[in-house]
């Protein structure tokens, strides 16, 4: 099948290149003149984990680049919306890249084609772009507006798209549906996961994955509330840290207890500093706003985001208890971007934190194994960037972890210790165990659970009495 | 191992019967005279599937014996607290009967024993424990202290004995938790003979969580607060669907298949009830509060279970108008299927507001009919589906019992004044229900209407149009 998909973000980028290996003619548009040359001339500008590979397989024969909407529209059968839907003031999703999008389609419908919404957009923007399509004198026997709502998850992106849970197609119309599934049909049918060159399969990967079609109001929905409850689920467990903290509890235990209830599972009951990224925190307030439009006052929404304010705030409280004046001090930070695995800074809470700790007169060295770059881009010049975890922390007063990257759970912590000027560690994302940690020499702190000392080895307030016994 | 389970009621019978059952020596005491009397002449005090045959044969087997709380703790190595913890009106769990069995076991429990906490209580309720057998015991006893919070659901409470997800406990002494593992170590092994179905050895070994004894406390309490935020969460979805005329079966569908959220637990209807989760959210609220912690979040939770019935009425209203003088067949009283707890019922709740709106309510329920006069006493209640159902202006489902799924909707499109089925449970497809002339409403779906009523059809339909 010929495919355009418009906008060559994480999402855009991920999906052309996947449907490209599933066989398929892809022409990849922006508007974004440096993008577009960085990635005809070969370059990777996003850092996903099997992108290169993809991109390198199908660049210049079933994959190319172009800037040029209404020829790429042109020469497709389905055409992908996949720009960026970002927050206006109000807390609605901005709709104004769609919707130019969705102006320059009429001219090229040069037969039947199916326009698809992939970025994360409100209910009714199928509608939407119905009507504009129409408006622009459109016949409308030559198109029709679909909703396939994108699941997958910076960092392991190409993995996601290829191995998904679930795919959901949203139609209005019957005529559609044989579209989208034969664009899926390697993945539904199987076929793509027998070939030699797939990409590997993950654990616990359903295949064939299932494919559901509902309305495409259904399909609008299904992405809001999916990823609003992710963000209920971080934000709960990050309350009942909280807790955990005031009267002694262990949050990991407490994670394992609730986690292994099958109805509520284990992934994303993990404390930490609070979630962020380019998706939540839209999604979660467009998702208010979409509720609020429809009449309802959805609170449970603005709690969630509440909470997880407060967890930044919560986690500077503790940079402050544990070193107590801030102004001078050195700190080395672990993590810029907003979750392990990815590059992306946008609505990071690590690069929140830094920016506030700068404010308060520290100095940081940070680390971050792909988000400097970027990272570099947004703050102040003031920061340095280290080569390594290890000559980040050197002669630190205290050491933050605020990405959950592999390598940081790894770390020589005999190192690291020998490389700081007093061996403190803030742990934002429960990367070790606090017993341990104490008995190497750390003072450690971290989420939900009693602070370490390597002398007494948790602050004595937190232990509960021990038992009667023989008394 | 001799066992004994303080407090006779829907935790404290399933449990003591079925550690009976896998080989223990167990005495069940209770302070309700009444219930012991009932008990010891083979009669159950309330209904919950496989539970009397258990019952039964152990007690015949005299591996279970009912007995006056004092004589039961006698010499036993494990004690089992059960009792129940209803909420105070301030919110806070009342923690009064587990204080009294606590001073019974300083006073007449004998040798080296384990103390454990089942019911749900909040946390630090172990260390208050401690302190009130070393207080009234003095030396005379030793004794420890574990937290082991209870999972099973009324309706399966057997079979989630049997087959636990997980067992948990909060230990604080290497002993205390050996003593566990034994009690456990059949369900922990999968090795005991299964008495719900001969088959299922199979199952996969629960894991064992071992915990200090306030994670422990904490787990209950934030593991049924978590269930109770996916119900509002997917209740507030089903009223978004609802306003935009999306379909919250296929919603829920497609986000349950998610495994971080999984399907458990998305369906929307009139609200949770039941004796745990309304009373353990409100507690875990003031749990966190005492703690200096402000968990709104679990706040807006009740808020919205609060609306639901409200948001029923509403929905009745919108198809009978006025409300006052109208025949409604309740269909389910008991708070969710297989159990006859009425305790914090939606349905309850629903009739109560619907007599002050001074509708004719008929009620039926398979199990819950007894209990529920308790509470309702002068309300009609029926003996069938059918007779229920008898010339009413609509039918009201508030729980989703299995029968309910096999009415005869020929026979009861006969018998009704106005064929008109609102299902707070979503039991049913519209098609399978307005097949059968029948308007149909739901939760979170469009209004179905039956083509047999064109006029009635097309109107209403073009309002739902956006
Ligand atoms: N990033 C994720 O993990 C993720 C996951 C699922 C869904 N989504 C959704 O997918 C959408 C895209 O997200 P993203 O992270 O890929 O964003 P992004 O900002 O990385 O990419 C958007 C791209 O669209 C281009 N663009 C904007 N306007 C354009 C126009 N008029 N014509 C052509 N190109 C244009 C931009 O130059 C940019 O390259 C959003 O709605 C997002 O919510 C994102
Ligand atoms: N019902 C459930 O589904 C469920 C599930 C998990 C946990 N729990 C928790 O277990 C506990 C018990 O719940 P339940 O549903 O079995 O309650 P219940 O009301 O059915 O049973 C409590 C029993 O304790 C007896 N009792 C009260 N005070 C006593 C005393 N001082 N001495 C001896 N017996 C006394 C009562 O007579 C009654 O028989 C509660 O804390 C509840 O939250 C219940």
């Amino acid at each position: 099948m010929r495919v355009a998909v418009v906008g060559s973000g994480y999402v855009g980028l991920v999906a052309g290149a996947c449907f490209a290996d599933l066989g398929h003619t892809v022409l990849l548009v922006d508007n974004d003149q440096q993008k577009l040359a960085a990635l005809k001339g070969g370059q990777v500008p996003i850092h996903e984990k099997f992108l290169p590979e993809l991109l390198d397989r199908h660049r210049g024969q079933r994959l190319r680049f172009s800037e040029d909407l209404h020829a790429a529209v042109l020469e497709s059968d389905v055409v992908f919306i996949a720009v960026g839907t970002p927050t206006t003031e109000q807390g609605e999703a901005d709709l104004s890249y769609v919707e130019s999008v969705a102006t320059s389609i009429p001219s090229a419908l040069n037969g039947y084609k199916v326009i698809v919404e992939k970025s994360t957009v409100p209910v009714y923007t199928s509608e939407w772009i119905r009507k504009i399509i129409l408006r622009h004198a459109a016949d409308p026997d030559s198109f029709d507006v679909a909703s396939n709502p994108e699941f997958l998850r910076e960092g392991s992106g190409v993995t996601d798209f290829l191995f998904p849970d679930r795919i959901v197609i949203g139609v209005d119309d019957e005529r559609c549906v044989s579209v989208l599934r034969t664009l899926y049909a390697p993945l539904t049918d199987g076929s793509y996961y027998q070939r030699g060159d797939a990409i590997p399969r993950p654990d616990r990967a359903q295949i064939p994955p299932p494919l559901i079609v509902t309305s495409t109001k259904s399909a609008e929905l299904i992405k809001h509330a999916s990823n609003a409850f992710l963000a209920m689920k971080i934000s709960f467990i990050n309350a009942v840290a909280s807790i955990c903290e005031a009267v002694g509890a262990d949050v990991q235990q407490v994670c394992q207890g609730i986690g292994s209830d099958r109805r509520i599972g284990h992934r994303f009951l993990n404390p930490g500093i609070g979630y962020g990224g380019s998706c939540f925190p839209k999604d979660l307030k467009a998702f208010r706003a979409v509720a609020r439009e429809c009449g309802y006052d959805f609170r449970l929404l603005d709690e969630v985001m509440h909470i997880n304010e407060e967890q930044r705030q919560r986690f500077l409280r503790k940079v402050r208890s544990a070193l107590w004046t801030l102004r001078g001090k050195r700190l080395a930070v672990l993590g810029l971007a907003f979750k392990g695995g990815t590059d992306d800074i946008r609505e990071s809470p690590a690069i929140m934190l830094v920016e506030t700790l700068l404010q308060e007169g520290c100095s940081i060295s940070a680390y971050d194994p792909a988000a400097e770059v970027r990272a570099r881009e947004v703050l102040p010049a003031s920061v340095q960037f280290a080569e390594n975890p290890y000559a980040a922390v050197r002669d630190a007063d205290a050491l933050l972890i605020l990405t959950e990257w592999d390598e940081f759970a790894a770390l020589d912590l005999e190192r690291v210790h020998g490389a700081m000027k007093y061996p403190i560690v803030i742990d934002g994302r429960n990367l070790y165990d606090p017993e341990s940690m104490a008995e190497q020499g750390f003072t450690y702190y971290s989420i939900g659970r009693s602070a370490a000392t390597p002398e007494v080895r948790s602050s004595p307030s937190n232990v509960p009495p021990r038992a009667v016994e023989n008394s | 191992m001799k066992i004994s389970v303080i407090g006779a009621g829907y935790v404290g019978l399933t449990t003591a019967a079925c550690l009976a059952e896998i080989g223990h020596s167990v005495r069940c005491a209770d302070n309700d005279e009444g219930k012991l009397n009932l008990l010891r002449s083979g009669r159950m005090p309330f209904f919950e599937t496989h539970l009397e045959t258990i019952v039964q044969r152990n007690h015949a087997a005299r591996t279970l014996q009912f007995e006056e709380v004092e004589n039961a703790v006698k010499g036993a190595e494990a004690i089992l607290i059960c009792v129940g913890t209803p909420p105070l009106d301030n919110g806070d769990a009342d923690l009064s009967a587990v204080a009294n069995v606590a001073r019974i076991v300083a006073k007449h429990a004998t040798g080296h024993c384990l103390v454990i906490e089942k019911s749900t209580v909040p946390v630090k309720t172990g260390q208050q424990l401690k302190r009130q057998l070393q207080l009234y015991a003095g030396n005379r006893l030793q004794c420890d202290l574990a937290s082991n919070p209870e999972f099973l659901r009324e309706g399966t409470a057997i079979h989630d004995f049997f087959h636990p997800d997980r067992i948990v406990i909060g230990v604080d002494t290497e002993w205390a938790a050996a003593q566990l593992r034994e009690m456990y170590r059949p369900i922990l092994e999968q090795s005991f003979h299964c008495p719900v179905h001969p088959q299922c050895q199979h199952t996969p070994k629960p894991a064992l969580i071992v915990t200090d004894t306030e994670s422990s406390e904490l787990i209950k309490h934030a593991s049924n607060s978590f269930l109770a935020m996916k119900i509002s969460f997917i209740n507030m979805v089903a009223d978004l669907c609802e306003a935009t005329g999306a379909n919250i079966t296929k919603v829920a569908q497609g986000m349950g298949m998610d495994p971080r959220i999984g399907p458990a637990f998305l369906n929307p209807g009139i609200g949770f009830g039941g004796f745990c989760f309304p009373k353990d959210v409100q507690a875990f609220v003031r749990i966190a509060s005492q703690a200096g912690c402000d968990f709104s979040l679990l706040k807006e939770v009740e808020n919205i279970n609060k609306r639901r019935i409200d948001r029923f009425v509403e929905k009745i209203r919108q198809e009978l108008w006025v409300i006052a003088g109208r025949k409604l067949a309740v269909l389910g009283l008991a708070f969710k299927p297989n159990t006859d707890d009425v305790r914090f019922a939606p349905a309850i709740e629903l009739i109560r507001a619907l007599v002050r709106e001074s509708a004719i309510v008929r009620a039926y329920d398979p199990q819950a009919t007894e209990k529920a006069k308790a509470v309702l006493p002068n309300l009609d209640y029926c003996s069938s589906p059918y007779e229920a159902s008898a010339d009413t202006d609509a039918i009201l489902l508030t729980t989703e019992w299995d029968e309910f799924r096999a009415l005869d909707w020929e026979r009861i499109r006969g018998l009704v004044a106005r064929p008109l089925i609102i299902d707070g449970r979503n039991m049913f497809t519209p098609e399978e229900i307005t097949a059968h002339g029948f308007h149909y409403i739901s939760i979170g779906r469009q209004p179905a209407f039956s083509s047999d009523d064109e006029v009635f059809s097309r109107s209403k339909l073009g309002a739902a149009l956006p």
